[in-house]
């Protein structure tokens, strides 16, 4: 089963795609790569940890205008630009995830929904330093190393190698012991705490995590469009993002993916009947919420599959599970 | 005794002032129906539109007098606040037991469908209306924008309609709540949703008027406000939900009068900020003003505590 999604990533999705020679469907794949990856994120925070953050397209944006800013203004290097927008990512995960890790449930959320809006206001007003509203333009495509990556194919197996290893980091923390805890502080933090979980921790570590892979995700988008504008990174794209995680199944990471592709593939799909995205966006979401609580790919399906395939927990000459 | 910087100053707090008895008209809405379900209603700034957009319809094509105009935004806002409510919240009550009202689920999946209605609801007033903001006509709009002197200090009409709409709300909604038989059961159910339930009251029928009084209010502020400031367009509930929600945080969530102080300590600490700083950082106030709150006095500033999980 990985191999097999690994060979529809990596060689039969490229052939086709190349067969079909359209920059457009490149474009569009790069695309619902990197929000696969935002996607994978969010299901980290919001559907293992059950924190919910409305305030993730915020940190995207720190790691798509840490990106540009360090490849415009230092020109180095996107082997360097992509690791760093990660960590600025992460470090301003840690930042905002401490004063605000002791709020639970809904006040989270709005806590979260706040200081993302700050983050759009200030890419918006600090002008000297993000150009505002003008956006930052002309970033460097991706040559790594001096490898030049910037053409279509190149670009996109890049993204899906960033991709796979964001995939490889979210099953590792949501599927083990590890990510056995994240549940157990979703279901009920007071609970896991007295049974000596370190929960404050484990929510600021599960944050910053996520908060690397949104920022890698962000230098991506920055490197393959080659414009920024704080208008990409506002609430409604933090919503986009819950969308999806809600759609495929809170707590499944295929789930995640799967809600990626169809919340951006699907809207494209109707391109024809007139520009309905966010539309449709909403309506999915109300459908899934409604009729599919547990969403496309809901979290025992995804755990069971995970058992299956990687259940090393579940074979006892392998000895017990990860640690 | 004043020279020109002062009178500018007061002139800018009696701006702030108005600006924060508008965050007051949407807050009030906003923490009826918190108070009552204990869920955020991400809807609420659309039902505001709605009713800036029935009002604004209602001026077109049947140029009615005031009174008649606010009652048609109350009949919208009543009618969306319903609608709203049995679409996207009364599915998600199917279980009654105590666990499941007082649920994190419950609660998360009330929060979702809400936002996911109010994008389909602002979307659609998109494709319909289009996204620029419509054009008021001239005689209504300058009813409201009459300046009226006072010493030195001028209002404007369209400001003392929106503090005597906001007095006028403040004091129905508590005749409402402590001296008539629904307002009994709004703050029975309010206080305990299942005990409400043992003595006797419909608590399906309660919930609804809860949200047909604060929608109501909500769309009649959407109208006025609109009106005064000339800007009705489908993502106009957003910046004053916002707000409002951030005036109910501070006021301690459940307290209406609460929410009202700290919504004119927001607008007039927003007015004051831009006399510093530009307009654009001065959106930073609110959400400085929220995330401190949560963080610093998580029951509230004016709040009766309640706790946070």
């Amino acid at each position: 089963m990985p191999l097999a999604v690994a060979a529809f990533v990596f060689v039969l999705l490229p052939l086709g795609l190349s067969l079909a020679g359209s920059g457009y469907l490149f474009r569009l794949a790069v695309v619902t790569l990197i929000f696969a990856i935002l996607a994978l994120s969010m299901q980290l925070i919001t559907g293992v940890a059950g924190l919910l953050s409305l305030g993730h397209a915020a940190i995207y944006g720190v790691g798509a205008y840490t990106a540009a800013i360090l490849a415009t203004r230092l020109g180095l290097d996107a082997a360097l630009t992509i690791p760093l927008s990660g960590l600025v990512s992460g470090l301003v995960g840690i930042a905002l995830a401490l004063p605000t890790m002791r709020l639970v449930s809904i006040y989270f959320a709005v806590a979260t929904l706040g200081l993302g809006e700050m983050i759009y206001v200030t890419l918006l007003n600090w002008v000297s330093f993000t150009k505002g509203p003008l956006g930052i333009g002309a970033i460097p495509p991706l040559r790594p190393l001096g490898i030049d990556l910037s053409g279509p194919l190149a670009t996109y197996l890049f993204v899906a190698v960033i991709t796979a290893f964001a995939a490889v980091v979210v099953h590792r923390c949501a599927h083990s012991y590890y990510g056995n805890a994240l549940r157990a502080v979703r279901e009920d933090d007071q609970c896991a705490d007295a049974m000596g979980l370190n929960v404050v921790r484990l929510k600021i570590e599960v944050f910053a995590i996520a908060c690397f892979l949104a920022g890698l995700a962000g230098a991506l988008w920055a490197h393959t469009t080659g414009y920024v504008n704080p208008a990409d990174f506002r609430f409604a794209e933090s919503i986009l993002i819950l969308a999806m995680v809600v759609v495929g199944g809170l707590g499944s990471v295929p789930g995640a993916i799967i809600g990626a592709a169809l919340l951006l593939l699907l809207p494209e799909a109707l391109r024809a009947v007139g520009e309905v995205r966010i539309l449709m966006v909403g309506a999915v979401m109300f459908l899934c919420i409604l009729f599919l609580p547990k969403g496309l790919f809901g979290e025992v399906s995804a755990l069971d599959l995970a058992r299956r395939q990687f259940g090393a927990a579940w074979q006892p000459e392998r000895g017990l599970g990860w640690r | 005794m004043f020279d020109r910087f002062d009178i500018f100053f007061v002139q800018q707090l009696v701006n702030g002032f108005s600006l924060g008895l508008v965050y007051a008209l949407v807050a009030i809405g906003f923490t009826l129906i918190f108070g009552v379900l204990n869920v955020v209603n991400f809807a609420h700034g659309e039902v505001y539109m709605l009713g800036a957009y029935a009002g604004l319809l209602a001026l077109l094509f049947l140029a009615p007098p005031w009174a008649a105009l606010l009652l048609i935004a109350l009949a919208a806002g009543i009618v969306a606040g319903v609608t709203l409510e049995r679409v996207a919240f009364k599915p998600f009550r199917r279980f009654r037991d105590e666990a499941s009202l007082k649920s994190k689920a419950m609660r998360e999946s009330t929060l979702l469908s809400s936002l996911a209605v109010s994008i389909i609801v602002r979307e659609s007033m998109e494709k319909t209306f289009g996204a620029d903001m419509q054009p008021i006509p001239r005689a209504y709009a300058n009813a409201l924008q009459e300046p009226i002197l006072f010493g030195e200090l001028a209002v404007a009409s369209g400001q003392l309609a929106i503090l005597a709409a906001a007095v006028v709300m403040f004091i129905a909604l508590q005749a409402i709540l402590y001296r008539t038989r629904v307002g009994l059961s709004i703050r029975a159910v309010a206080a305990n949703p299942l005990g409400a339930q043992y003595v006797g009251v419909n608590v399906d029928r309660t919930v609804i008027a809860t949200f047909a009084i604060g929608s109501g209010m909500g769309a009649v502020a959407g109208i006025l406000i609109g009106l005064y400031q000339g800007t009705i367009f489908p993502a106009m509930g957003f910046a004053p939900g916002v707000k409002a929600f951030v005036a109910m945080v501070m006021g301690g969530l459940n307290s209406i009068p609460g929410a009202v102080i700290c919504a004119v300590v927001l607008g007039v600490s927003e007015a004051v900020a831009t006399e510093f700083f530009s307009q654009g950082w001065a959106d930073l106030v609110a959400y400085l003003f929220l995330v401190a709150t949560l963080v610093f006095f998580p029951t509230g500033l004016l709040g009766a505590g309640r706790d946070r999980v």
